[in-house]
C-alpha cells in the first residue's frame, strides 16, 4: 500500500482499536443473561479482517486469543461474495473454525463502500449447547455429536432481518432457550458496537489512513514480539507434558514440543504427540493454535497487544490425527483446558532454558464436579458446579506462585462464588476451605498452594455427580529445577462404604444423603533449584503454615 | 451557650499531600482563603497553622475565630495513606475455624491477565496471625457449633503475645447473627483493652465473606492511625477554644462526626477525593448543569466520576490499592494519565504515555529537579502552551532546554521532529483520557455526550477542551479556584449515616410485614445514631439490593417513592427492581424469581444551606495581557488572557490562552468561552472537523 501514515497517528489508532474491543466487552457484560458471561466473563471480543488476520482483541479469556482467525476465515470462505450489510453470522463447530462447541461466535461484517473489510466478533461460552449432558462437559462422549449442536458457518441475520426459523431451531436445541436468546442478543449487540466504532474511526481518519495505520499497528506488535524473542539463546529445545488419561482407557497421553529458535523466529513442532484418543481431551486445530499463542503471550511482555503481528514469529507444525489436532468427529469439549494446558506446558518447558528469566512454572489443572439433585429445603432441583478450591499458581522468576491462583489457561480469571451465598442457595455445607499445606512445588521460588475443601452434601434423596478435568496423576509442572506441585486428590466419603477416590472423567457418580467430599486441589509448580531458596522465605513458609516441615 | 449571632463562620479544611487548603465562609457568602504546607508526620499541625493564617487574614486571634465558628468540615488522607503506604496497624484476625484464608484467596481473581510474572499481593494480616476459632453458624442463623471459650482464649493469648494493635473479627454468617462476634468482642476488650476492635457484623453486616472480611480488615488496619489523628486534632481545636462539631468527609460523600468516623475508619479511605466531588456537586448547582464529569488531572493520574442530575454516583465497593472495601463509596475512577506521565516508544515503534509517571519528584524534565524523561508537561512546554517564565503565576521557572532535550530523545526513537513528538504525547494522552471516560460512562450505562466536563487540577486546562471534543461533548466548565470549590462543596455537604442488613430471600416467599418492620427498625436506629451528634432535620433514604434467582450480582434499587403505609410493600419493591434492571441492562425478567439480598437505610442530617457565593461586579471586558506563539498544527501567535481579570459575560474566542496562578486553559480554534457571573469559564466546544 502506497499510503503512508505518521507514527503519531498510528499510535493514536492503536490506542483507539484497543478501546473499541474493550467497549464491545463492556456492552456484553452489561447485557448478557447468564452468569458464566456476566460474572465469570467467559467471553472475548475482537476484530479480524476478512482474511482472518486478528487486528485487536480484548483481554478477557487467554485461551480465546489465538483462535478467532480460524473462525473468521471459515466464515469468509463459506460465504465468499455473499456477505451484505446487516448480516450476522454464527459458528461453533470445532471442525469448521470453532474451538469447542460451547463457545459460540457471532460475526458482524464492517463495510467500506459496499466491500466487506473486517469482522467484528464476539465469542461467548454458552451455559448449555445441547448434547447428552447438561452444560456441555460430557466425559462419556466418544464422538462430537454427543457434545452438543454443531453450527457450521451460519447466517442468522440476512441484510438486517433475523431468520426466525433458524433462531427457533437453535433455541429448541439448547436447555436454556431464554438465556440463549438473551446472550445471543447481547453478543450481536456487542459486535455491532465494534462495527459502529470502526466506522467512526474510518470516518475520522479516512479509510486509507486507517488501513495503513492498522498495517503499521500489526507490524509494530510483530517488532515488539521479535525484539523479545531475539534476546533468547538460539537452539533446538524439547519439552514434554502428559495428560493423566482420556477416561476411556488411554493414559499418560504425551504432548511433545520441539521448538527451534533462530533469530527472532520460532518453529514449534507438535507432530510427535500422542495419537488422538476416544475421550474429550482431544484438541481442535484452532484450539491448539490458540494454546501455542497463549504460551507465547505468557513469555513475551504482557502489555504487547495481541494481534496478527504478535504471532507472526511462530510457525506451527502438527499432524492431523494426534491429540493436539483431532480428525473430524472426535469429541473435544475439554480441550480449552486439557489438552490446551499441556500444549502450553510442553512449549514453555522447552523454551525455559532459552528464557529462564521469563518462563514460569505450571499453574494448576482443572478438575470440576457438577452435582445434580433435589434441595430438601425447597423441594426444587438444583445443579451446582464446583469453582471453589482453586489449584495453586506456578512460581515465576519474580517470586512464589499465587495461592489458589487457578488454572494456567485462565490464570486468575475465574471468580468463585461466596461460600455464604452458596450455603444459602444450595444444600451444601462447607466445613473447611483453606489452603492445602505442602502442595506447592519446591523451588528457589515455591509454587502457590492449592486448596483443601471439606464439603457435606445435605440432601434427602440421592444425587448424581459428573466430573471433568485432569491432574490427579500429573501435578502442575516445576521448571528449571523446581519440583512439580502435588496433584489433585478428591475423595467421596459415604457412611458404611470405604472412601472412594473420584476420577477426573466420570459420569453419574452416586451421592447419598450425608456424603462428604474432601477436595484437595493441586499446588503450583516450583521455579528454580530448591537449594537456592532464601532461608528467610523458608522460615516464612513454616510460619504461615504453607509448608509444615513434616 | 454561644449566642447564635456570634457564630459567623464555617470552615472547610482540605489536607492534601503538599498543601493544606482552608476556606472560611461568612454569612454573606464571602470566602477567605489560606494555604499552608501540609505536615505529613502530624497533619493536625498543618491544620492549626492554617487556622492561624486564616485568623490573621481575618484580623483576629485564633481563639476569637474559633469562638465564632459554628462548624468545621474536614477532608483527610490519613486513612488512605496508611493503607496505600502499608503503614497501618499490626493486625490479628479471628475467624471461623477452617476458613482463615478467605482474604488471601481473593475469590480466585488476579489482575492483569497475561502477566504471570507478578508476585501475589501481601494480605493486610499474615496467615500466622489469622486464627481459627471453634464456632459456626449456619446460613439460616442456627448455631452449628457454639463458640468455644477455650479456643477463643488460646487465640487471644496468642494475639497478646504477638503484640497486635488491632483485631478484626469475621465469622461465617455473622451477617445473619452477630452473637458470636459480640461474645468475642467482650472477651477481647477484657484481655486487650488497648486494641482497636473491628467486628464484621458492625463494619459491614452483609452476606459474602470475602467482601466482609476484607472491609473489616481494612477498618482495623487504618482505624488506629485515623482515630489517633482525629483525637489529636479534636484536642488541639478544643485547646484553641473551639466548641463546635468537626465533621469528617466520608468516602460515600456525606460527613460524619469524629466519633463515628473513628469507629468506621474504612469509610474515610476516600475522604480526600470526596471533597473534590462535593465541590463538583456544588458546581453543578452553580452553573445549572446537573450532568457533569469532574476531570481532575494531577501529576500521575486523572480522577473522574459522573455527576448525574446533580448527584454523584455511588459504587458498591471498590478496591484501594490491592484491597477491597465493600462499603458504599463515591464512584471515582482513576485514569493512569497526568501531567507527569512519561512518553515512551515500545519496541514496535508505538508511542505510549503513562501509566509510569515522573510524579512530583523528580517531576517532568522541565522542573529542573533531575528528571530526564519526556512527560506531558514537557510536551506542553515545547508546544508553547505553558510559559516557562510564568508557570504557576511566576512562582516557578520551567527549564525549556531540559524539556526539549527530553523530547528530542523521544523524537529520535519515533523518527519525527521534536514538535511532532510533543504533539504526539499531547494527542496520545488526550486519546487515553477520552477513551477512559467513554469506558467509564458506558460501564455505568450513560451516554457521555449529555455531560459537561468540569476542569479541575492544574494540568487539566490544557487537555480538557480536546478531550471533550473527542467525546463529542459541547461544554466545558472551568472554575476560577478549584481549591475554593472543594471547600465550598464540603461545607455544603449533609451528614449521612448508613446502615445495611442482609435479609435474603425470594421476594415471592418473604413476609412483607417483616420487611416493613426491618426498614422501620433500621430507620429508627440510623436516626438515633445520627441524632447523637446532630439536632436538625433528618431525611431517610431507603433502598434494596436485589437480583434475579440465577444472577450473582445484585443491583441497588432506590425505594424513594414506595408507599410504606401499605400492609405489604413487597409488590412495590419488586416492581421497582424490574424497572431498575430494565433501565440498567435493557431487559427485565418478570417471570423469574426476584431475590432480595440487602436492605439499606441512610439517615441524612440536612444542614442549613450555605449562603450563595457572591457574584463578581460587572466591569469592562479585559484585553489580552500579551501574545504567545503556540503549536496548533502550525505555529501561530494567540492572545493570552489573565483569568482573574476577565469580566462577567465577557467572551473569549479561540484560539487563545487563559492563564492564572492555578491553571492554564487552552481554547482551540472556534472554541468560545463565556465568563460566568462568578468569573468561571463556560466553554462552548467547537465540533470535530469532519
Amino acid at each position: 500500500m502506497a499510503h503512508t501514515v505518521d507514527p503519531i497517528t498510528v499510535s493514536v489508532i492503536q490506542h483507539r482499536l484497543l478501546a473499541i474491543v474493550e467497549e464491545m466487552g463492556e456492552a456484553m457484560l452489561r447485557t448478557s443473561y447468564s452468569q458464566i458471561l456476566n460474572s465469570s466473563r467467559d467471553f472475548s471480543t475482537g476484530i479480524c479482517d476478512l482474511s482472518g488476520r486478528l487486528i485487536a482483541q480484548a483481554e478477557h479469556v487467554p485461551i480465546h486469543v489465538g483462535a478467532l482467525p480460524w473462525a473468521a476465515r471459515a466464515v469468509t470462505e463459506f460465504f465468499g461474495a455473499d456477505i451484505h450489510p446487516g448480516d450476522v453470522f454464527l459458528l461453533n463447530d470445532p471442525y469448521h473454525g470453532g474451538n469447542h462447541l460451547p463457545d459460540l461466535t457471532a460475526f458482524v461484517p464492517v463495510f467500506r463502500d459496499g466491500t466487506p473489510l473486517f469482522w467484528s466478533i464476539n465469542r461467548a461460552h454458552q451455559s448449555d449447547i445441547g448434547g447428552a449432558t447438561h452444560g456441555a462437559y460430557n466425559a462419556g462422549a466418544t464422538e462430537i455429536w454427543q457434545e452438543g449442536i454443531r453450527l457450521t458457518p451460519l447466517r442468522l441475520y440476512d441484510r438486517g432481518e433475523m431468520r426466525r426459523d433458524v433462531m427457533e431451531m437453535l433455541a429448541t436445541n439448547v436447555r436454556h432457550p431464554r438465556d440463549f436468546r438473551g446472550d445471543l442478543a447481547a453478543m450481536i449487540g456487542s459486535a455491532r458496537v465494534g462495527e459502529r466504532r470502526l466506522l467512526a474511526l474510518a470516518g475520522e481518519f479516512g479509510w486509507d489512513t486507517a488501513l495503513a495505520a492498522i498495517e503499521a499497528v500489526l507490524d509494530g506488535a510483530e517488532r515488539q514480539a521479535r525484539a523479545v524473542i531475539a534476546g533468547w539463546r538460539d537452539g533446538v529445545y524439547r519439552g514434554e507434558a502428559f495428560l493423566d488419561d482420556d477416561g476411556h482407557g488411554a493414559s499418560d497421553i504425551h504432548i511433545r514440543a520441539t521448538v527451534t529458535k533462530r533469530g527472532s523466529d520460532l518453529v514449534i513442532d507438535l507432530s510427535d504427540s500422542h495419537e488422538q484418543v476416544l475421550g474429550f481431551v482431544n484438541s481442535s486445530y484452532p484450539n491448539m493454535r490458540s494454546a501455542v499463542a497463549v504460551a507465547l503471550s505468557y513469555l513475551i511482555d504482557p502489555q504487547t497487544p495481541k494481534n496478527d503481528g504478535t504471532f507472526r514469529p511462530i510457525e506451527v507444525i502438527a499432524k492431523e490425527g494426534t491429540v493436539v489436532w483431532a480428525k473430524p468427529g472426535a469429541p473435544v469439549t475439554l480441550c480449552t483446558n486439557h489438552c490446551a494446558q499441556e500444549v502450553m506446558e510442553a512449549i514453555i518447558k522447552a523454551l525455559a532454558p532459552a528464557c529462564p528469566d521469563r518462563a514460569m512454572a505450571g499453574w494448576g489443572r482443572r478438575f470440576r464436579i457438577a452435582i445434580q439433585g433435589k434441595d430438601p429445603r425447597s423441594g426444587k432441583p438444583f445443579i451446582w458446579h464446583l469453582f471453589q478450591a482453586r489449584p495453586g499458581g506456578g512460581a515465576s522468576p519474580v517470586g512464589d506462585g499465587w495461592p489458589g491462583g487457578g488454572e494456567w489457561q485462565a490464570a486468575g480469571g475465574i471468580k468463585f462464588g461466596s461460600i455464604e451465598v452458596t450455603e444459602v442457595r444450595f444444600p451444601l455445607f462447607f466445613r473447611r476451605h483453606e489452603f492445602r499445606p505442602d502442595s506447592g512445588g519446591e523451588g528457589q521460588y515455591r509454587g502457590g498452594p492449592g486448596c483443601s475443601l471439606e464439603l457435606a452434601v445435605e440432601i434427602a434423596e440421592p444425587a448424581r455427580g459428573n466430573t471433568a478435568g485432569d491432574g490427579v496423576k500429573y501435578g502442575a509442572c516445576g521448571i528449571l529445577g523446581g519440583a512439580d506441585g502435588l496433584p489433585h486428590r478428591y475423595v467421596l466419603h459415604s457412611e458404611g462404604r470405604p472412601p472412594r477416590e473420584i476420577k477426573t472423567k466420570e459420569v453419574g457418580i452416586p451421592i447419598r444423603p450425608g456424603d462428604v467430599f474432601t477436595v484437595e486441589s493441586g499446588g503450583g509448580g516450583g521455579w528454580g533449584d530448591p537449594a537456592k531458596r532464601d532461608p528467610a522465605a523458608r522460615a516464612r513458609d513454616v510460619a504461615s503454615g504453607f509448608v509444615t516441615g513434616s | 451557650m454561644h449566642g447564635r449571632r456570634n457564630l459567623m463562620y464555617r470552615i472547610g479544611i482540605d489536607v492534601g499531600g503538599t498543601f493544606t487548603d482552608l476556606v472560611a465562609v461568612d454569612p454573606g457568602g464571602r470566602s477567605t482563603l489560606a494555604k499552608v504546607a501540609s505536615t505529613p508526620q502530624d497533619p493536625s499541625l498543618g491544620v492549626m497553622a492554617g487556622l492561624e493564617r486564616l485568623a490573621e487574614v481575618l484580623g483576629r486571634g485564633l481563639g476569637a475565630l474559633l469562638g465564632e465558628t459554628e462548624r468545621i468540615v474536614h477532608g483527610t488522607t490519613v486513612a488512605t495513606n496508611a493503607l496505600l503506604e502499608g503503614k497501618g496497624a499490626r493486625l490479628g484476625l479471628l475467624t471461623t475455624e477452617g476458613h482463615r484464608d478467605v482474604v488471601e484467596m481473593r475469590e480466585g481473581l488476579k489482575d492483569d491477565r497475561y502477566n504471570l510474572r507478578m508476585p501475589p499481593p501481601e494480605p493486610l494480616v499474615p496467615r500466622e496471625r489469622r486464627l481459627g476459632i471453634r464456632e459456626r453458624l449456619r446460613a439460616d442463623g442456627r448455631v452449628e457449633t457454639p463458640l468455644d471459650p477455650a479456643s477463643l482464649e488460646a487465640a487471644i493469648r496468642r494475639l497478646a503475645a504477638e503484640k497486635v494493635e488491632a483485631v478484626a473479627v469475621c465469622y461465617l454468617h455473622a451477617w445473619r447473627d452477630a452473637r458470636h462476634e459480640q461474645q468475642t468482642a467482650e472477651a477481647l476488650s477484657r484481655a486487650l483493652p488497648e486494641a482497636y476492635l473491628s467486628l464484621s457484623s458492625e463494619v459491614f453486616p452483609q452476606i459474602k465473606e470475602f467482601e466482609r472480611v476484607s472491609t473489616t480488615l481494612v477498618n482495623a488496619y487504618v482505624g488506629p492511625a485515623l482515630s489517633r489523628y482525629l483525637q489529636r486534632l479534636e484536642n488541639r481545636l478544643a485547646e484553641a477554644g473551639y466548641r463546635g462539631p468537626v465533621l469528617i468527609i466520608q468516602s460515600h460523600g456525606g460527613v460524619a462526626p469524629i466519633a463515628e468516623a473513628s469507629r468506621l475508619a474504612a469509610g474515610a479511605v476516600l475522604s480526600g477525593p470526596a471533597g473534590g466531588v462535593a465541590g463538583s456537586r456544588y458546581a453543578a448547582k452553580l452553573v445549572g448543569h446537573g450532568n457533569l464529569i469532574p476531570f481532575d488531572m494531577g501529576g500521575t493520574s486523572t480522577d473522574i466520576c459522573l455527576i448525574v442530575e446533580g448527584e454523584a454516583a455511588l459504587a458498591q465497593g471498590r478496591k484501594v490499592g490491592q484491597h477491597k472495601i465493600a462499603l458504599n463509596s463515591l464512584d471515582i475512577v482513576s485514569l493512569g494519565a497526568g501531567g507527569g506521565s512519561i512518553g515512551r516508544v515500545d519496541a514496535g515503534g508505538i508511542l505510549h504515555v503513562g501509566p509510569d509517571s515522573a510524579g512530583a519528584d523528580p517531576g517532568p524534565a522541565c522542573y529542573g529537579k533531575g528528571g530526564t524523561q519526556p512527560t506531558v508537561t514537557d510536551a506542553n512546554l515545547v508546544l508553547g502552551y505553558l510559559d516557562a517564565d510564568h508557570f504557576l503565576g511566576g512562582h516557578s521557572q520551567l527549564d525549556r532546554a531540559a524539556a526539549e532535550a527530553a523530547l528530542d530523545r523521544l523524537a529520535g526513537r519515533l523518527r519525527v521532529d521534536r514538535v511532532a513528538a510533543a504533539e504526539g504525547v499531547h494527542r496520545v494522552v488526550n486519546t487515553n483520557m477520552a477513551e477512559g471516560i467513554r469506558l467509564v460512562s458506558v460501564r455505568r450505562g450513560v451516554d457521555p455526550r449529555r455531560f459537561a466536563l468540569l476542569s479541575f487540577g492544574g494540568a487539566a486546562g490544557l487537555h480538557v477542551t480536546d478531550v471533550a471534543r473527542q467525546l463529542d461533548l459541547t461544554r466545558v466548565v472551568v472554575p476560577r479556584v478549584a481549591a475554593v470549590l472543594s471547600a465550598w462543596g464540603m461545607l455544603a455537604t449533609d451528614l449521612r449515616f448508613e446502615l445495611a442488613r442482609t435479609h435474603i430471600g425470594d421476594a415471592g416467599a418473604l413476609d412483607g410485614a417483616a420487611v416493613k418492620r426491618l426498614f422501620a427498625e433500621m430507620a429508627a436506629e440510623a436516626t438515633r445514631r445520627l441524632e447523637a451528634s446532630f439536632a436538625g432535620e433528618v431525611a431517610i433514604q431507603r433502598s434494596v439490593d436485589m437480583r434475579y434467582g440465577e444472577q450473582i450480582f445484585e443491583i441497588n434499587v432506590p425505594l424513594d417513592d414506595v408507599d410504606w403505609s401499605a400492609a405489604d410493600p413487597l409488590p412495590q419493591i419488586v416492581e421497582r427492581f424490574h424497572r431498575r434492571h430494565e433501565a440498567l441492562y435493557t431487559y427485565a425478567m418478570r417471570d423469574q424469581e426476584a431475590v432480595l439480598v440487602n436492605a439499606r437505610v441512610a439517615a441524612i442530617g440536612l444542614l442549613s444551606d450555605l449562603p450563595q457565593e457572591p457574584r463578581l461586579p460587572a466591569g469592562p471586558a479585559a484585553a489580552p495581557q500579551g501574545e504567545r506563539r503556540i503549536f496548533l498544527g502550525g505555529w501561530r501567535a494567540v492572545p493570552v488572557f489573565a483569568f482573574e481579570e476577565l469580566a462577567p459575560a465577557q467572551e473569549v474566542r479561540g484560539p487563545a490562552i487563559v492563564e492564572s496562578a492555578m491553571t492554564t486553559v487552552l481554547l482551540r480554534g472556534h472554541d468560545r468561552a463565556t465568563v460566568t457571573p462568578h468569573g468561571w469559564l463556560d466553554i462552548a466546544i467547537a465540533p470535530r472537523a469532519a
